[in-house]
């Protein structure tokens, strides 16, 4: 277990932090989306305490990403058309950009509206806006509702493609991403095309054809 | 007979009016506790004191305040709608609070006030810690308390947990007597 991503996989670390955020990020929009219709009550506030938490956690996580993905390298590209490659990158971005700015927005959202901020009730996070701000409190809460919004879009894009990748391409995109599958040997992650004889296990028990690749 | 007399009833009077303040509009009534973590306050806007006070004749001392806990006001439009509700002063049905005192004690160099105090329809034995400074004419008085919200019913049911809304709220005033 490599914790290094290398040319065809990647490592321990960005799988780890992969997987961590994606998990934090769907557990907090799910509990987002379910929270604000609720009456007021302890309940509630606890409900909001634990998205808040999550939230934070995500925004911490992110940072430790970066410094990640600074020491660490990115696996070759797996070859694919350049309209898809460019389309990746852009959904990459604004994956990146939407888990920076949904955090701060709620940050901020929750400053405006003049409440605490707790880290699972083990410490306080100082306000950004030094107390209430009734003009700040909608425009924070708007950006992180639509903000949400436009993180389902790129959230589906993402998973659609990473799923098209692995069902329709059937190449690495997913499983090298993935913590327990093994690589598709069969199917080459470089530009060069795989020798045949790398995989006969593969070829021999696929009912359809193994596809090459359209853009070698 | 006659002027004797008038002469007493005017030292009533004189000794009387030398303890009976009058409250400034100044005067402030806060309260303050613990929210996640993170200290909340707020104040009464409304509320009257009558107060006869004087170091020399502590055994006539007095303390009487009523309070109009309607006025209540956390800078914070959520906790100010929670405090109206049934679960916490109940506006409706308990628009006032009051404090009496009983006693008014030297200890330690520090004045302490035993009394009772009524928040919805508990009334619960208090002590208040007093700083009385005269000050030419005039004088002010500190008063600090630690209540047990919960002696009062304020904030029951889930409110009740203590570890989202602390258990002891502190209660400060700062008196302008004149």
């Amino acid at each position: 277990m490599a914790f290094k991503s290398d040319a065809n996989r990647w490592g321990v670390g960005a799988r780890t932090l992969h997987w961590l955020m994606a998990l934090l990020i769907i557990g907090a929009g799910i509990v987002g989306l379910y929270m604000s219709d609720l009456p007021n009550s302890p309940q509630k506030i606890r409900i909001y305490a634990l998205h808040k938490s999550v939230g934070l956690t995500v925004l911490a996580l992110l940072l430790l990403r970066f410094v990640w993905r600074l020491a660490d390298r990115r696996p070759d590209e797996v070859p694919m058309p350049a309209w898809q490659a460019m389309g990746a990158r852009v959904v990459h971005l604004l994956l990146y950009a939407l888990m920076l700015l949904l955090p701060l927005s709620g940050w901020l959202y929750n400053s405006a509206s003049g409440y605490p901020l707790q880290w699972f009730g083990l410490f306080n996070l100082p306000s950004l806006t030094g107390g209430a701000d009734p003009a700040l409190k909608g425009v924070a809460h708007e950006f992180h509702e639509y903000g949400f919004w436009l993180l389902v879009v790129a959230l589906v894009a993402h998973a659609g493609a990473a799923l098209k990748h692995h069902i329709v391409d059937r190449d690495d995109t997913l499983v090298r991403m993935l913590p327990l599958l093994r690589r598709r040997a069969a199917v080459p992650t470089s530009v060069e095309p795989a020798p045949v004889a790398a995989a006969p296990a593969a070829a021999a028990t696929s009912a359809e054809p193994v596809k090459e690749n359209p853009i070698p | 007979m006659k002027p004797l007399a008038l002469i007493a009833l005017l030292a009533v009077a004189g000794s009387a009016q030398a303890k009976d303040w009058t409250v400034d509009p100044s005067s402030t009534l806060n309260f303050a506790g613990t929210y996640q973590g993170e200290k909340f306050g707020g104040k009464f806007t409304k509320f009257t004191a009558k107060i006869a006070l004087d170091k020399a004749d502590l055994a006539n001392a007095k303390l009487d305040v009523d309070i109009d806990v309607t006025s209540a006001a956390t800078g914070n439009a959520d906790y100010d709608g929670e405090l109206k509700g049934s679960a916490f002063f109940d506006y409706a049905k308990f628009p006032k609070a009051h404090f009496v005192s009983t006693a008014v004690k030297e200890s330690g160099g520090a004045l302490i006030a035993d009394g009772t105090l009524q928040i919805r329809d508990k009334t619960r034995p208090v002590q208040l810690k007093l700083d009385f400074k005269p000050a030419g004419a005039g004088a002010t008085l500190d008063v600090q308390a630690t209540l047990k919200r919960l002696d009062f019913d304020v904030g029951t049911g889930d409110w009740a947990d203590t570890s989202l809304i602390s258990g002891d709220i502190t209660v400060t005033s700062h008196l302008v007597l004149k």
